[in-house]
Protein backbone atom coordinates (compact mmCIF):
# COMPACT_ATOMS: atom_id res chain seq x y z
CA UNK A 1 0.00 0.00 0.00
CA UNK A 2 1.41 3.39 -0.94
CA UNK A 3 1.90 6.17 1.56
CA UNK A 4 0.79 9.73 1.14
CA UNK A 5 3.97 10.66 -0.73
CA UNK A 6 2.95 8.40 -3.58
CA UNK A 7 -0.61 9.62 -3.97
CA UNK A 8 -1.75 12.18 -6.45
CA UNK A 9 -4.04 14.52 -4.53
CA UNK A 10 -5.42 16.23 -7.62
CA UNK A 11 -6.38 12.90 -9.17
CA UNK A 12 -8.01 11.88 -5.92
CA UNK A 13 -10.08 15.06 -5.67
CA UNK A 14 -11.06 14.80 -9.33
CA UNK A 15 -13.18 11.78 -8.40
CA UNK A 16 -15.45 14.11 -6.45
CA UNK A 17 -14.82 17.62 -7.87
CA UNK A 18 -14.22 19.15 -11.26
CA UNK A 19 -10.64 19.64 -12.42
CA UNK A 20 -10.35 23.26 -11.32
CA UNK A 21 -11.84 22.62 -7.85
CA UNK A 22 -9.70 19.53 -7.45
CA UNK A 23 -6.54 21.48 -8.20
CA UNK A 24 -7.52 24.13 -5.67
CA UNK A 25 -8.36 21.56 -2.99
CA UNK A 26 -5.05 19.77 -3.49
CA UNK A 27 -3.27 23.12 -3.28
CA UNK A 28 -5.13 23.97 -0.03
CA UNK A 29 -4.02 20.72 1.54
CA UNK A 30 -0.39 21.09 0.48
CA UNK A 31 -0.18 24.66 1.77
CA UNK A 32 -1.83 23.79 5.09
CA UNK A 33 0.45 20.83 5.55
CA UNK A 34 3.39 23.11 4.89
CA UNK A 35 2.23 25.17 7.89
CA UNK A 36 2.39 22.02 10.00
CA UNK A 37 5.90 21.29 8.72
CA UNK A 38 6.98 24.86 9.50
CA UNK A 39 5.70 24.54 13.08
CA UNK A 40 7.13 21.27 14.28
CA UNK A 41 5.85 19.72 17.46
CA UNK A 42 8.35 19.28 20.30
CA UNK A 43 10.45 16.12 20.22
CA UNK A 44 10.60 13.64 23.07
CA UNK A 45 13.70 14.12 25.16
CA UNK A 46 16.44 11.51 25.36
CA UNK A 47 15.67 10.67 28.99
CA UNK A 48 12.08 9.83 28.06
CA UNK A 49 13.27 7.60 25.21
CA UNK A 50 15.75 5.85 27.50
CA UNK A 51 12.97 5.33 30.06
CA UNK A 52 10.69 3.90 27.40
CA UNK A 53 13.39 1.46 26.28
CA UNK A 54 13.91 0.38 29.88
CA UNK A 55 10.16 -0.08 30.30
CA UNK A 56 10.04 -2.15 27.12
CA UNK A 57 12.87 -4.37 28.40
CA UNK A 58 10.92 -4.88 31.65
CA UNK A 59 7.70 -5.60 29.76
CA UNK A 60 9.54 -8.15 27.60
CA UNK A 61 10.88 -9.93 30.67
CA UNK A 62 7.39 -9.97 32.22
CA UNK A 63 5.95 -11.20 28.96
CA UNK A 64 8.51 -14.05 28.76
CA UNK A 65 7.80 -15.01 32.37
CA UNK A 66 4.09 -15.02 31.60
CA UNK A 67 4.65 -17.21 28.54
CA UNK A 68 6.73 -19.60 30.69
CA UNK A 69 4.04 -19.61 33.40
CA UNK A 70 1.32 -20.29 30.85
CA UNK A 71 3.34 -23.24 29.52
CA UNK A 72 3.88 -24.58 33.03
CA UNK A 73 0.18 -24.22 33.86
CA UNK A 74 -0.82 -25.87 30.59
CA UNK A 75 1.62 -28.75 31.15
CA UNK A 76 0.40 -29.14 34.74
CA UNK A 77 -3.21 -29.15 33.57
CA UNK A 78 -2.46 -31.78 30.93
CA UNK A 79 -0.52 -33.89 33.45
CA UNK A 80 -3.38 -33.62 35.96
CA UNK A 81 -5.88 -34.64 33.29
CA UNK A 82 -3.73 -37.64 32.33
CA UNK A 83 -3.37 -38.69 35.98
CA UNK A 84 -7.12 -38.35 36.59
CA UNK A 85 -7.87 -40.36 33.46
CA UNK A 86 -5.37 -43.02 34.50
CA UNK A 87 -6.88 -43.26 38.00
CA UNK A 88 -10.40 -43.48 36.58
CA UNK A 89 -9.30 -46.15 34.07
CA UNK A 90 -7.62 -48.22 36.79
CA UNK A 91 -10.75 -48.00 38.96
CA UNK A 92 -12.96 -49.01 36.07
CA UNK A 93 -10.72 -52.02 35.29
CA UNK A 94 -10.58 -53.00 38.94
CA UNK A 95 -14.37 -52.95 39.13
CA UNK A 96 -14.45 -55.21 36.10
CA UNK A 97 -12.10 -57.68 37.93
CA UNK A 98 -14.28 -57.75 41.04
CA UNK A 99 -17.30 -58.92 39.13
CA UNK A 100 -18.05 -62.56 40.13
CA UNK A 101 -17.39 -64.91 37.29
CA UNK A 102 -20.20 -67.15 36.25
CA UNK A 103 -19.23 -70.69 37.10
CA UNK A 104 -20.59 -73.30 34.77
CA UNK A 105 -20.64 -76.70 36.31
CA UNK A 106 -21.86 -79.98 34.95
CA UNK A 107 -23.24 -82.69 37.06
CA UNK A 108 -21.36 -85.97 37.04
CA UNK A 109 -24.60 -87.83 37.64
CA UNK A 110 -26.71 -88.57 34.55
CA UNK A 111 -29.88 -86.55 34.26
CA UNK A 112 -32.05 -89.70 34.17
CA UNK A 113 -30.82 -90.74 37.62
CA UNK A 114 -30.85 -87.18 38.93
CA UNK A 115 -34.43 -86.62 37.88
CA UNK A 116 -35.63 -90.07 38.77
CA UNK A 117 -37.82 -90.55 41.84
CA UNK A 118 -37.13 -94.32 42.10
CA UNK A 119 -34.35 -94.50 44.66
CA UNK A 120 -34.31 -98.31 44.97
CA UNK A 121 -33.73 -98.88 41.24
CA UNK A 122 -31.16 -96.08 41.07
CA UNK A 123 -29.26 -97.53 44.04
CA UNK A 124 -29.24 -101.00 42.46
CA UNK A 125 -27.80 -99.60 39.22
CA UNK A 126 -25.16 -97.69 41.13
CA UNK A 127 -24.33 -100.83 43.13
CA UNK A 128 -24.02 -102.81 39.90
CA UNK A 129 -21.80 -100.17 38.35
CA UNK A 130 -19.61 -100.05 41.41
CA UNK A 131 -19.28 -103.89 41.35
CA UNK A 132 -18.34 -103.86 37.66
CA UNK A 133 -15.80 -101.11 38.19
CA UNK A 134 -14.30 -103.06 41.07
CA UNK A 135 -14.11 -106.15 38.92
CA UNK A 136 -12.44 -104.26 36.08
CA UNK A 137 -10.00 -102.73 38.54
CA UNK A 138 -9.02 -106.15 39.86
CA UNK A 139 -8.62 -107.46 36.28
CA UNK A 140 -6.44 -104.46 35.40
CA UNK A 141 -4.36 -105.09 38.44
CA UNK A 142 -3.99 -108.78 37.51
CA UNK A 143 -2.95 -107.82 33.97
CA UNK A 144 -0.33 -105.43 35.29
CA UNK A 145 1.02 -108.14 37.51
CA UNK A 146 1.08 -110.63 34.52
CA UNK A 147 -1.42 -113.09 36.03
CA UNK A 148 -3.53 -113.64 32.89
CA UNK A 149 -1.59 -116.41 31.19
CA UNK A 150 0.26 -114.63 28.35
CA UNK A 151 -2.28 -112.97 25.96
CA UNK A 152 -2.10 -109.65 27.83
CA UNK A 153 -2.74 -107.34 24.81
CA UNK A 154 -6.04 -108.97 23.81
CA UNK A 155 -7.18 -109.11 27.37
CA UNK A 156 -6.42 -105.41 27.86
CA UNK A 157 -8.32 -104.49 24.70
CA UNK A 158 -11.28 -106.58 25.78
CA UNK A 159 -11.18 -105.01 29.15
CA UNK A 160 -11.08 -101.52 27.74
CA UNK A 161 -14.02 -102.35 25.49
CA UNK A 162 -15.91 -103.64 28.47
CA UNK A 163 -15.11 -100.54 30.43
CA UNK A 164 -16.31 -98.23 27.66
CA UNK A 165 -19.49 -100.25 27.26
CA UNK A 166 -20.21 -100.21 30.96
CA UNK A 167 -19.54 -96.54 31.16
CA UNK A 168 -21.78 -95.58 28.26
CA UNK A 169 -24.58 -97.85 29.50
CA UNK A 170 -24.42 -96.24 32.86
CA UNK A 171 -24.41 -92.64 31.60
CA UNK A 172 -27.26 -93.39 29.27
CA UNK A 173 -29.23 -94.28 32.41
CA UNK B 1 14.36 2.43 8.39
CA UNK B 2 12.92 3.51 5.10
CA UNK B 3 13.46 0.13 3.48
CA UNK B 4 10.42 -2.05 3.94
CA UNK B 5 12.59 -5.19 4.14
CA UNK B 6 14.52 -3.64 7.00
CA UNK B 7 11.29 -2.71 8.78
CA UNK B 8 9.95 -6.22 8.22
CA UNK B 9 13.08 -7.66 9.84
CA UNK B 10 12.74 -5.31 12.80
CA UNK B 11 9.08 -6.26 13.26
CA UNK B 12 9.95 -9.95 13.04
CA UNK B 13 12.59 -9.36 15.73
CA UNK B 14 10.01 -7.55 17.87
CA UNK B 15 7.63 -10.48 17.53
CA UNK B 16 10.44 -12.75 18.78
CA UNK B 17 10.83 -10.46 21.80
CA UNK B 18 14.13 -8.88 20.80
CA UNK B 19 14.48 -5.64 22.81
CA UNK B 20 17.07 -4.29 20.37
CA UNK B 21 14.43 -4.36 17.62
CA UNK B 22 11.98 -2.55 19.88
CA UNK B 23 14.63 0.09 20.52
CA UNK B 24 14.93 0.60 16.79
CA UNK B 25 11.16 1.05 16.52
CA UNK B 26 11.31 3.63 19.31
CA UNK B 27 14.12 5.51 17.57
CA UNK B 28 12.23 5.48 14.28
CA UNK B 29 8.71 6.35 15.38
CA UNK B 30 8.91 8.07 18.78
CA UNK B 31 9.26 11.57 17.24
CA UNK B 32 6.20 11.28 15.03
CA UNK B 33 4.07 9.62 17.68
CA UNK B 34 5.14 12.20 20.24
CA UNK B 35 4.23 15.02 17.84
CA UNK B 36 0.83 13.40 17.28
CA UNK B 37 0.16 13.19 21.03
CA UNK B 38 1.53 16.67 21.72
CA UNK B 39 -0.61 18.35 19.09
CA UNK B 40 -3.72 16.51 20.24
CA UNK B 41 -3.30 16.92 23.99
CA UNK B 42 -1.35 20.18 24.04
CA UNK B 43 0.50 18.86 27.05
CA UNK B 44 4.05 17.49 27.03
CA UNK B 45 3.71 15.69 30.31
CA UNK B 46 0.62 13.83 29.12
CA UNK B 47 2.36 13.13 25.81
CA UNK B 48 5.29 11.60 27.69
CA UNK B 49 2.90 9.21 29.42
CA UNK B 50 0.99 8.37 26.27
CA UNK B 51 4.19 7.73 24.32
CA UNK B 52 5.43 5.35 27.02
CA UNK B 53 2.07 3.63 27.10
CA UNK B 54 2.10 3.26 23.33
CA UNK B 55 5.47 1.53 23.15
CA UNK B 56 4.85 -0.69 26.16
CA UNK B 57 1.53 -1.66 24.58
CA UNK B 58 3.38 -2.53 21.38
CA UNK B 59 5.21 -5.29 23.29
CA UNK B 60 1.93 -7.11 23.91
CA UNK B 61 0.21 -6.07 20.66
CA UNK B 62 2.97 -6.60 18.10
CA UNK B 63 1.84 -10.20 17.61
CA UNK B 64 -1.49 -8.94 16.27
CA UNK B 65 0.20 -6.98 13.47
CA UNK B 66 -0.48 -9.16 10.43
CA UNK B 67 1.11 -7.10 7.68
CA UNK B 68 -0.03 -4.08 5.71
CA UNK B 69 1.38 -0.63 6.25
CA UNK B 70 3.00 -0.54 9.68
CA UNK B 71 2.33 3.18 10.18
CA UNK B 72 -1.42 2.60 9.74
CA UNK B 73 -1.38 -0.07 12.40
CA UNK B 74 0.89 1.90 14.76
CA UNK B 75 -1.20 5.08 14.56
CA UNK B 76 -4.39 3.10 15.00
CA UNK B 77 -2.96 1.87 18.33
CA UNK B 78 -1.84 5.44 19.12
CA UNK B 79 -5.30 6.75 18.28
CA UNK B 80 -6.92 4.21 20.61
CA UNK B 81 -4.57 5.23 23.41
CA UNK B 82 -5.40 8.89 22.81
CA UNK B 83 -9.14 8.16 22.91
CA UNK B 84 -8.77 6.18 26.13
CA UNK B 85 -6.96 9.14 27.66
CA UNK B 86 -9.65 11.51 26.37
CA UNK B 87 -12.42 9.43 27.93
CA UNK B 88 -10.51 9.28 31.19
CA UNK B 89 -9.96 13.04 31.09
CA UNK B 90 -13.65 13.68 30.52
CA UNK B 91 -14.52 11.43 33.43
CA UNK B 92 -12.04 13.25 35.64
CA UNK B 93 -13.40 16.59 34.48
CA UNK B 94 -16.87 15.54 35.55
CA UNK B 95 -15.47 14.58 38.93
CA UNK B 96 -13.62 17.89 39.13
CA UNK B 97 -16.79 19.81 38.41
CA UNK B 98 -18.32 18.21 41.46
CA UNK B 99 -15.50 19.58 43.57
CA UNK B 100 -15.01 22.79 41.65
CA UNK B 101 -14.62 25.16 44.58
CA UNK B 102 -12.11 22.96 46.25
CA UNK B 103 -9.67 22.74 43.37
CA UNK B 104 -10.36 25.93 41.41
CA UNK B 105 -7.04 27.53 42.23
CA UNK B 106 -5.16 24.39 41.23
CA UNK B 107 -6.75 24.10 37.76
CA UNK B 108 -6.27 27.81 37.03
CA UNK B 109 -2.60 27.40 37.80
CA UNK B 110 -2.34 24.45 35.42
CA UNK B 111 -4.08 26.29 32.64
CA UNK B 112 -1.73 29.19 32.95
CA UNK B 113 1.39 27.08 32.83
CA UNK B 114 0.07 25.14 29.82
CA UNK B 115 -0.81 28.27 27.90
CA UNK B 116 2.69 29.56 28.42
CA UNK B 117 4.11 26.55 26.67
CA UNK B 118 1.87 26.24 23.62
CA UNK B 119 2.81 27.77 20.29
CA UNK B 120 0.52 29.57 17.88
CA UNK B 121 -0.25 26.43 15.89
CA UNK B 122 -1.33 24.65 19.06
CA UNK B 123 -3.65 27.51 19.93
CA UNK B 124 -5.22 27.53 16.47
CA UNK B 125 -5.56 23.76 16.47
CA UNK B 126 -7.50 24.13 19.69
CA UNK B 127 -10.11 26.11 17.78
CA UNK B 128 -10.89 23.19 15.51
CA UNK B 129 -13.28 20.49 16.54
CA UNK B 130 -11.70 17.40 18.09
CA UNK B 131 -12.44 15.06 15.18
CA UNK B 132 -10.97 17.40 12.55
CA UNK B 133 -7.95 18.07 14.72
CA UNK B 134 -7.32 14.36 15.09
CA UNK B 135 -7.79 13.78 11.38
CA UNK B 136 -5.23 16.45 10.51
CA UNK B 137 -2.71 15.08 13.01
CA UNK B 138 -3.25 11.53 11.86
CA UNK B 139 -2.65 12.54 8.27
CA UNK B 140 0.43 14.62 9.08
CA UNK B 141 2.21 12.31 11.54
CA UNK B 142 1.25 8.87 10.31
CA UNK B 143 1.99 9.84 6.69
CA UNK B 144 -0.54 7.36 5.43
CA UNK B 145 -2.57 7.91 2.28
CA UNK B 146 -6.19 9.09 2.24
CA UNK B 147 -7.29 5.61 1.27
CA UNK B 148 -5.57 4.13 4.32
CA UNK B 149 -6.91 6.87 6.56
CA UNK B 150 -10.42 6.19 5.36
CA UNK B 151 -9.91 2.50 6.12
CA UNK B 152 -8.53 3.29 9.57
CA UNK B 153 -11.54 5.46 10.36
CA UNK B 154 -14.00 3.09 8.70
CA UNK B 155 -15.52 5.83 6.56
CA UNK B 156 -15.74 6.50 2.80
CA UNK B 157 -12.68 8.14 1.26
CA UNK B 158 -14.82 11.08 0.05
CA UNK B 159 -15.80 11.85 3.67
CA UNK B 160 -12.18 11.76 4.84
CA UNK B 161 -11.06 13.98 1.95
CA UNK B 162 -13.82 16.48 2.53
CA UNK B 163 -13.31 16.70 6.33
CA UNK B 164 -9.58 17.08 6.01
CA UNK B 165 -9.80 19.66 3.25
CA UNK B 166 -12.22 21.78 5.28
CA UNK B 167 -10.15 21.40 8.42
CA UNK B 168 -6.85 22.29 6.83
CA UNK B 169 -8.40 25.22 4.98
CA UNK B 170 -9.75 26.55 8.26
CA UNK B 171 -6.43 26.03 10.00
CA UNK B 172 -4.67 27.89 7.23
CA UNK B 173 -7.08 30.81 7.62
CA UNK B 174 -6.57 30.83 11.36
CA UNK B 175 -2.83 30.85 11.00
CA UNK B 176 -2.77 33.74 8.54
Amino acid sequence: MNGRNDENLKELFEKFLNSEQAERAADDIQKAEQILSDNPAPLPDDILLADIKTEIAGALVRSKINVFRRRVYRTAAVAAAVIILAVISVKVFEKGGDEPQRVITASMIPAAIWESGDFTEDDAEIAMLAAEIEQIESEMLALRLGEDGGNGDIAVTELEMELIETNSDFWKG
Amino acid sequence: MAESDDLAQVITGCKRGDDECFSRLVDEYAGRCYGYFCRLTGDRSVSDDLLSELFVKLVEKIGSYKGGRFESWLFKVASNIFHDWLRDKQRRRRLLELQKDKIESETTGTKRSDSEKVDNLQRQLGKLDADTRELIMLRFYSQVSFKEMAEMRSEPIGTTLSKLHRGLKKLRELME
